[in-house]
């Protein structure tokens, strides 16, 4: 089987230093084992290509480029020259440049599926392969693919390798510039904006004392939880009625004028 | 017949040196290294009589007997090989003389075969060795005879020629024995001495035992196969004498994790040469099953190999075996150059340090934590910034004890002190990365050195007198260490340094008298860098009346923390702390004093204690707040 992993450069949660993303050291883990295995890697910086041979590759593609562009394009033109089987990469960034949104850019230009999560894959032969996919409270899906397809993987998913210097020593970089023709600026522009906490599920209470502890803890299943982003008064007003109605901590409507009502 | 005599100790010499040569082939296998011939044989006799003699005499009998029957083998062969003299062959005199030699031979070939029979001690191995006493026992007797003979009755005499097969069978055994048996020890460890890879611990008063830098660039990185130790590494196996001194010193074996220096230095002799005879010496407690092909160009390391990891990696780096091996080898530059190819080049360090050393790599720190979450330790207590200031008299280096919260408890008080004493002192704040030494322990000689340049650069950004530390891993990084990155840096260990202050009148402790204490001694402080006297002194000072445990000062048994061996956490029967605790007890101490931060966690955390555990600094501000609760009272008085 033949295998591209993308890499991409994150930093240390607490040092900030620059650092291969977790989760694409755990894919490159899952991709060594599986078969030959190259690293692709489009930016300034042939860092995160370095990086991936110490944790377990034997070579990795480095396409130079000024940081600020698309990385979508080199990469979707690498990868179609390339024809791997499998195209892995990591979850989700890890507060650097990357956002996490690359492998679907990629599996949409391509035009193969993805799969997200995975915690694990197996050649189950024919052009297929076999997926464990993470979900949420340790559950697994098994999904059979068809190749090519792009897979993201789970923090989940076997421990990264540890980096081994002469391992990153004696692993070969190819560093070529990306072509000016597959680079664009990013579309749309990216915005930068403080970040916000996203308003909170209203979940049901009431039922029995397992119920609302689930509720609390909000291991609730997601019925009945409803957002409004930005109600007028009177609506958000009404919609906290209703829910106190239905939980029964108010009278039914019309079931007797003794209540508050709107 | 007196010919035959002589002829015989030629042959003897023949015979060993062929041997010798014979095993010198092997060593040849392993790396170039550079060896001063010339001055390593002028030095030999200083080598052999005051450094070899100063191990061996901790066991009085073994010194005794070695010096009986060693001298006694060397006096008598060398003598009667001069019967090739005709006018000596015929002196009765002179075959008194050699009579006499033998004699002495004999008399300690006997105390050879009184330590092995009828019951052999469980440090010294059997196999090829049980044969010793009864080569040399046949040797000095069929000599003494023989000469005795002469001497009395003149050559012609019928005993002579019995008693000189008997010699001959003994003497001629010896000698066989210098390839693969006891004898070779003689052979390669004078060798050895003239070629020790590290000359230096024979001209200091110091320990010489600051890890060698690894060259990155070189092509294979660490030992992989017997082949990539350089030569006079591997003629430093050859020499072990199987005493078994390195094995009663081990944390680790008597912890029962699968770790015994012997054995290992015996695997690394059998590795080379796999036809050699069985090893028969105590196992590695627990051994784990290794299945493999052993030879000068098959790996050491492996489940399928020779030596299986856990073995490698039950190591503290605590050097009590080089400490006690009276052939002087280098015990932990073999584990550290076996552990660098581990994990360089194969990327298998331990499971567990995985996580550790990916931290030190991108955090610059093992536990992944802050920087500048070294200092919150201080709690209130000023703690001064040198990027503030530019320049201080001392600069304070942390080390990751500072974020433990026990050992906060002693970086306090040493602050407390510091200020009491008005000393003029800054940290490096959050500039401060770890010294690497975990990492270089764990085989991360990548890690290790990007670390020390890191630290190097940012120390010279700033003026300061010397560098005072609590921590003796950091105290040997920055003070031995470092040197090979170009730092020369003066650097003191806290207890160096209060005693320092007392001395001067810059503290005033009073008395404490808080019962009895026994002062641990860590490996990193005492055998690493031969401190043992500051701590004492402190105490003493502070008027605690203090007790030894058996094992102390150079001879000090670990604390189970060094070398990354808990970040590896092979399992055992027991728990290395656990072993040093009991021992503390068996003094009656109520209090066990430390001086360092390692120490501090690991004896912190046996459960059951009887005893406290404080760190020197904690004592001598107990002390000085004491004497300044008594000063009201004085006045008042
Ligand atoms: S290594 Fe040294 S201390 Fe250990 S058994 Fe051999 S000679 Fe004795
Ligand atoms: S350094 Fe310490 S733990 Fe390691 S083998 Fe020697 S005595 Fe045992």
């Amino acid at each position: 089987m033949k295998l591209v992993v993308l890499l991409s450069v994150g930093r240390h949660p607490v040092s900030g230093k620059p650092a291969l993303p977790r989760t694409e050291a755990q894919a490159i883990r899952i991709a060594a084992e599986l078969g030959a295995s190259i690293g692709l890697h489009v930016g300034p910086d042939a860092f995160p290509a370095e990086a991936a041979l110490g944790h377990g590759l034997d070579r990795a593609v480095h396409l130079a480029c000024a940081g600020g562009p698309d990385p979508i394009g080199p990469l979707v033109a690498r990868i179609a020259t390339e024809a791997p089987d499998v195209v892995l990469a990591g979850r989700r960034g890890q507060g650097g440049e990357e956002t996490g949104l690359a492998p679907y850019a990629v599996a949409a230009r391509l035009g193969v599926p993805i799969v997200p999560d995975a915690v694990a894959i197996r050649p189950a032969g024919d052009g297929l392969v076999e997926v464990d996919q993470a979900l949420p409270k340790g559950a697994l899906r098994r999904l059979v693919v068809r190749t090519p397809l792009v897979v993201t993987v789970h923090p989940n998913a076997p421990a990264p390798l540890p980096y081994a210097f002469g391992k990153a020593r004696r692993g070969s970089i190819e560093r070529v510039d990306a072509a000016a023709a597959d680079l664009a600026a990013v579309a749309p522009a990216p915005e930068e904006r403080p970040y916000r906490k996203r308003p909170k599920m209203m979940r049901a209470a009431g039922g029995s004392a397992a119920d609302r502890l689930k509720a609390v803890t909000g291991e609730a299943t997601a019925g009945g939880a409803k957002i409004l982003d930005g109600p007028t008064p009177e609506d958000a007003a009404k919609e906290v009625l209703a829910f106190l109605r239905r939980v029964g901590v108010l009278a039914p409507a019309g079931a007797g004028a003794t209540g508050p009502t709107a | 017949m007196t010919y035959a005599f002589a002829a015989l100790a030629f042959l003897m010499a023949g015979l060993a040196t062929a041997q010798a040569l014979r095993r010198a082939a092997l060593w040849r296998l392993g790396a170039a290294a550079p060896v001063d011939w010339v001055s390593g044989l002028a030095k030999l006799p200083k080598r052999y009589l005051v450094d070899v003699h100063h191990v061996v005499a901790r066991d009085a009998y073994a010194s005794r007997m070695h010096a009986i029957v060693a001298g006694g083998l060397l006096a008598a062969t060398v003598l009667t090989a001069f019967a090739i003299l005709p006018p000596l062959a015929g002196s009765h005199l002179y075959w008194g003389v050699v009579a006499l030699a033998f004699a002495i031979t004999l008399a300690g070939s006997l105390l050879v075969g009184a330590r092995r029979y009828p019951k052999t001690p469980k440090r010294l191995s059997k196999g090829r060795f049980q044969r010793l006493p009864i080569l040399l026992l046949a040797y000095a007797a069929g000599g003494t005879v023989a000469a005795l003979s002469i001497a009395l009755a003149g050559p012609g005499n019928a005993v002579l020629p019995i008693a000189l097969l008997v010699a001959a069978a003994g003497g001629l055994g010896l000698a066989y024995e210098v390839k693969g048996g006891p004898m070779r020890h003689a052979v390669a460890g004078a060798l050895h001495l003239i070629a020790h890879p590290r000359q230096q611990r024979f001209e200091q008063d110091k320990p010489d035992a600051a890890l060698v830098p690894l060259d990155l660039d070189a092509p294979k990185l660490g030992a992989e196969l017997p082949a990539d130790f350089t030569w006079n590494r591997l003629l430093g196996f050859d020499a072990c004498i199987q005493c078994g001194r390195c094995e009663t010193a081990c944390p680790a074996f008597a912890a029962g994790q699968p770790l015994n220096p012997k054995r290992l230095i015996q695997d690394l002799v059998a590795s080379l040469a796999p036809d050699g005879p069985a090893y028969a010496g105590s196992p590695y407690p627990n051994a784990r099953d290794v299945a493999g092909e052993a030879g000068p160009l098959f790996k050491v390391i492996g489940p399928d190999a020779k030596i299986h990891p856990d073995t490698l990696w039950s190591c503290t780096t605590c050097r009590a075996c080089v400490e006690e091996c009276p052939m002087m080898i280098e015990h932990v530059d073999a584990i550290v150059s076996l552990r660098r190819h581990q994990t360089l080049e194969l990327g298998a360090p331990p499971q567990k340090s995985f996580e550790t050393l990916a931290n030190l790599r991108e955090a610059d720190e093992p536990g992944g934590r802050p920087l500048s979450a070294r200092g919150d330790f201080a709690a209130g207590i000023e703690l001064p910034v040198i990027s503030k200031r530019g320049a201080a008299d001392v600069l304070l280096w942390l080390g990751d004890g500072a974020y433990d919260l026990r050992y906060g408890r002693t970086l306090r008080a040493l602050l407390k002190l510091f200020h009491e004493a008005g000393v003029d002192f800054a940290t490096l704040g959050e500039e401060e990365r770890d010294t690497g030494d975990l990492a270089r322990r764990l085989g991360d000689e990548a890690t290790y050195q990007a670390l020390a340049r890191a630290n190097i650069e940012t120390l010279r950004k700033y003026r300061f007198n010397r560098i005072v530390t609590s921590d003796p891993h950091a105290l040997h990084a920055l003070r031995n260490e470092y040197r090979a990155f170009g730092d020369d840096f003066e650097v003191v260990h806290h207890t160096a340094f209060l005693l320092e202050l007392i001395d001067g009148g810059k503290l005033a402790p009073g008395k404490l008298d808080a019962g009895t204490v026994t002062y641990h001694d860590p490996c990193y402080l005492g055998r690493y860098n031969g401190e043992t006297e500051a701590p004492r002194k402190l105490l003493d000072r502070i008027g605690l009346s203090r007790v030894e445990m058996a094992r102390h000062g150079r001879r000090s048994m670990c604390c189970g923390g060094g070398g990354g061996a808990p970040v590896a956490d092979v399992p055992g029967d027991a728990r290395i702390p656990d072993i040093r605790m009991a021992q503390a007890a068996e003094t009656g101490a109520s209090v066990v004093a430390v001086a360092c931060p390692t120490c501090t966690a690991m004896l912190e955390g046996v459960t059951g204690r009887s005893a406290e555990v404080r760190d020197v600094a904690e004592l001598v501000l107990m002390a000085v707040e004491a004497s300044r609760a008594d000063e009201p009272r004085r006045a008042a008085a």
